[in-house]
């Protein structure tokens, strides 16, 4: 039986169940995804090789698969070939506004892997404390997933990495997430996990580090995964 | 000088001490260099790949202190994937195979495993002081073993490693002869430790000056240790949680008065702010003060507790204590000369800190000569203001949590702001920058920044231009490290004798290609030059217009190391 969410989660009445229920089921009719949620990967989120205890995976970005920040834009040509591989990985469609095209001084987004540069076991530390405290805040988003008017609410500081959000989510929603580097194993319908920051725009989940996402992040919204 | 007696020189060496003046006393004379390597007892390593031990034991038979350094200091951001190196196994094996005498090593960096330990242990009889810090790849086995054959043990200081552990009783291992104890540091620890093991080796080391505990001591604990040992000059205290009402907090309250003797203070691992009371006594003999992970106490209690640590030259800090706590920081700790703030990790956590405070600093602690600081934003006005108060700077690391971002002020890059920096610190020998920067900080830098030794640098400059500034002008640069910046071949290959000048480069996520390293390996066979290649696709040959993704340059009299893992391509 696949572990639950947190003690954090919300109880709900037992009208709100059905109601749930109801919507879960014309969901499994319609997507038949099920059966498939053991199989697939989550959205993973990159391991430390430190042995330490903590959850989250904070020293995230350090995956191989992962393309240097945009540089200054006459550079930005070279990087062309690794950013292709990138965008098709993410199975996202390839739009002029592709990161490539950034000049290198605007805010980036992708600028965040191992930054700021603090020691592991520093950074480690002090997320392990966050969640020994009693007075840890909570920071509640409202999740919706395309197509189901009625949304949930998610206290995202229950987390520690996209991990478990997205463990949580799936079980919330009845549905398999994808994680960006993952292929589809048949053809069901598929969702991928977006959010709203800060400055209004909706952003893949999973490419900046989970506190840098906490700090950013409005909402969330689980959309088709074919729908880029 | 060359008619005196070999022993007069001798008797005249061993007032020279420092590792820079000793390896250019060697450089004098045969004679000189001959009478130095004899005499010779601490030696320091900066790149454990440069030479190889058997060479090192050759020419200073008498060594009894030995440091070493492994992998590159962007390692501890996690930019130097699993398996690099820096193993200590060969250095110990072949310093247990000769007939030095060691009695302390000091360990930076480095993969340690409990087999080596275990032979360190066995094979020096007046072994004396062990000191790893971010270090991994040994357990609590290993400590066992240290704890008990060493005889005359002094120091085991362990200083934020990875240490698996495995739950053996390594304290208890200390023998009941073991008295010799003047340092003990086992805060990086993860597991509990036999609480009556410790207090009974607290109980018999009358020259204990300074402990760290880990945060499995509770506080009843502490409070016994405590009272067995008031001489105690550095505390590390782990766990500090309680309820304020408890016997056992009243108790500590009442110890903590007795001890006198504490000018350093760190540790905070479990921490409740109303706990922090019972510190107020001794703040005023506090000389040094580490909050850094002390996550769970807020910005005010933190400015309650400075306000007390008048006497306070060392601070590390988080950066909840905000601007108006660093201002109360100028205001109370003049004699402040290192400050590093961290960014908490918190959520809500609004301002933190910006140039504000360390502008208050500036004005109230003109002795501050290091600093690490981590900030939101940073203006030009405000590094020029802060070059004025204090020319004094050694050490002058800042990072930007927004690496990119321009001064807000002006929405101008950093440039004129870190030019100040440099030109009014003539003794800046370390220097980190962030923030919207243009190859004309590195104009400057090259320019005025003549005893900068380490420059660490990300997502800055424009050209090619700027790294060649900095490798023309900084004739005292031994470490380089560059990360996301768009230096190229040029930069890499427009002096590649300067490489030999220096301890090592590294340049990760920048425009430098593979035929541009394969070059410069060619014609510095003196040079170690490694890529890393972290493609799954490991049948991948490196074609000459790829990109490096990671290299990593040091001058070495060793050779091609025989320890690289598969992903490390020497050229």
């Amino acid at each position: 039986m696949p572990k639950m969410f947190s003690s954090k989660r919300i109880l709900l009445s037992h009208d709100w169940k059905w109601i749930i229920h109801s919507l879960g089921n014309l969901i499994l009719d319609q997507f038949h995804s099920l059966e498939d949620m053991g199989t697939l990967e989550q959205i993973d989120a990159p391991q430390t090789q430190s042995s330490s205890s903590s959850s989250s995976s904070i020293d995230s970005n350090n995956h191989p698969s992962r393309t240097p920040p945009p540089s200054s834009p006459s550079s930005s040509a070279c990087r062309n070939r690794t950013d292709l591989s990138t965008d098709l990985r993410l199975g996202l469609c390839i739009s002029p506004s592709s990161q490539s095209e950034l000049p290198f001084h605007s805010t980036p987004r992708e600028e965040s892997f191992n930054w700021p540069p603090i020691k592991s076991i520093l950074r480690s530390t002090l997320v392990g404390k966050q969640s020994h405290l009693g007075q840890r805040p909570s920071l509640f988003v409202k999740v919706y997933m395309e197509g189901i008017p009625i949304g949930r609410k998610l206290n995202l500081m229950a987390h520690y990495s996209y991990d478990g959000l997205v463990k949580t989510l799936g079980h919330m929603f009845r549905t398999t997430i994808l994680c960006p580097n993952s292929q589809p194993l048949n053809s069901g319908i598929f969702h991928v996990l977006t959010y709203e920051d800060q400055e209004g725009d909706w952003m893949l989940v999973g490419d900046v580090p989970w506190e840098m996402f906490l700090n950013s992040v409005k909402r969330l919204k689980i959309t088709r995964a074919d729908r880029c | 000088m060359n008619y005196f007696p070999d022993e007069v020189i001798e008797h005249i060496f061993d007032y020279v001490l420092s590792h820079r003046d000793r390896n250019a006393l060697s450089l004098v004379c045969k004679s000189w260099y001959r009478i130095e390597r004899c005499t010779r007892q601490r030696v320091f390593i900066g790149n454990c790949y440069s030479i190889t031990p058997e060479r090192l034991i050759q020419r200073f038979p008498g060594l009894k202190s030995l440091t070493l350094k492994g992998k590159p200091h962007f390692a501890d951001f996690s930019l130097v994937p699993y398996g690099w190196g820096g193993f200590v196994s060969p250095w110990i094996e072949a310093l247990a195979k000769s007939r030095v005498g060691l009695e302390e090593l000091r360990l930076k960096r480095m993969v340690v495993s409990d087999e080596s330990l275990e032979l360190l242990s066995r094979s020096f009889t007046h072994f004396k002081s062990l000191v790893l810090v971010s270090c991994e790849g040994f357990t609590t086995d290993g400590l066992a073993a240290i704890a008990a054959n060493c005889r005359f043990l002094r120091e085991l200081d362990l200083q934020e490693n990875e240490v698996e552990d495995h739950k053996g009783q390594w304290l208890s291992c200390f023998p009941d002869s073991c008295t010799s104890l003047v340092s003990l540091n086992f805060a990086c620890l993860k597991g509990e430790v036999s609480l009556g093991a410790l207090e009974r080796l607290v109980a018999r080391s009358p020259n204990l000056k300074s402990l760290k505990l880990n945060r499995s001591v509770p506080l009843d604990a502490l409070q016994r240790i405590m009272m067995r040992a008031p001489q105690l000059a550095d505390l590390g205290i782990g766990s500090f949680a309680h309820d304020p009402e408890s016997e056992a907090y009243i108790k500590l309250k009442n110890t903590i008065l007795k001890c006198k003797s504490i000018t350093s203070l760190s540790g905070f691992l479990e921490a409740a702010p109303h706990c922090l009371e019972a510190i107020y006594p001794i703040c005023s003999n506090l000389t040094s003060l580490n909050m850094s992970y002390a996550a769970g106490i807020q910005g005010s209690d933190l400015i309650k507790l400075i306000r007390h640590c008048v006497k306070l030259q060392r601070l590390w800090i988080m950066d909840c204590i905000g601007d108006k706590g660093l201002s109360v920081v100028a205001m109370t700790c003049k004699d402040l000369q290192e400050l590093r703030v961290f960014p908490s990790v918190h959520l809500g956590n609004p301002a933190a800190v910006t140039e504000e405070g360390l502008v208050a600093i500036s004005k109230g602690c003109p002795k501050l000569h290091s600093l690490l600081y981590f900030c939101h934003q940073m203006t030009n006005a405000g590094l020029i203001e802060v070059a004025k108060n204090c020319p004094n700077f050694i050490r002058f690391r800042l990072c930007i949590l927004d690496a990119t971002k321009p001064d807000p002020d002006t929405m101008q890059p950093l440039d004129e702001g870190f030019g100040a920096i440099v030109q009014s610190c003539r003794r800046l020998r370390r220097l980190s920058l962030s923030g919207q920067l243009t190859d004309q900080v590195f104009l400057y830098i090259g320019m005025y920044a003549e005893k900068l030794e380490m420059l660490s640098i990300a997502f800055a400059g424009e050209s090619d231009k700027g790294m060649v500034y900095v490798l023309n002008g900084c004739k005292k640069l031994r470490k380089l490290e560059i990360r996301d910046c768009p230096f190229g071949n040029m930069a890499l290959l427009t002096d590649v004798g300067k490489y030999e000048t220096m301890r090592s480069l590294w340049m990760s996520s920048c425009e430098v290609t593979v035929g541009a390293c394969k070059l410069l390996a060619k014609k510095m066979p003196r040079l170690n030059v490694e890529i890393f290649n972290e493609n799954e696709q490991e049948d991948c040959s490196l074609e000459d217009g790829q990109k490096v993704e990671k290299m990593y340059l040091y001058r070495t009299l060793a050779g091609k190391r025989k320890d690289a893992p598969e992903y490390v391509w020497t050229l």
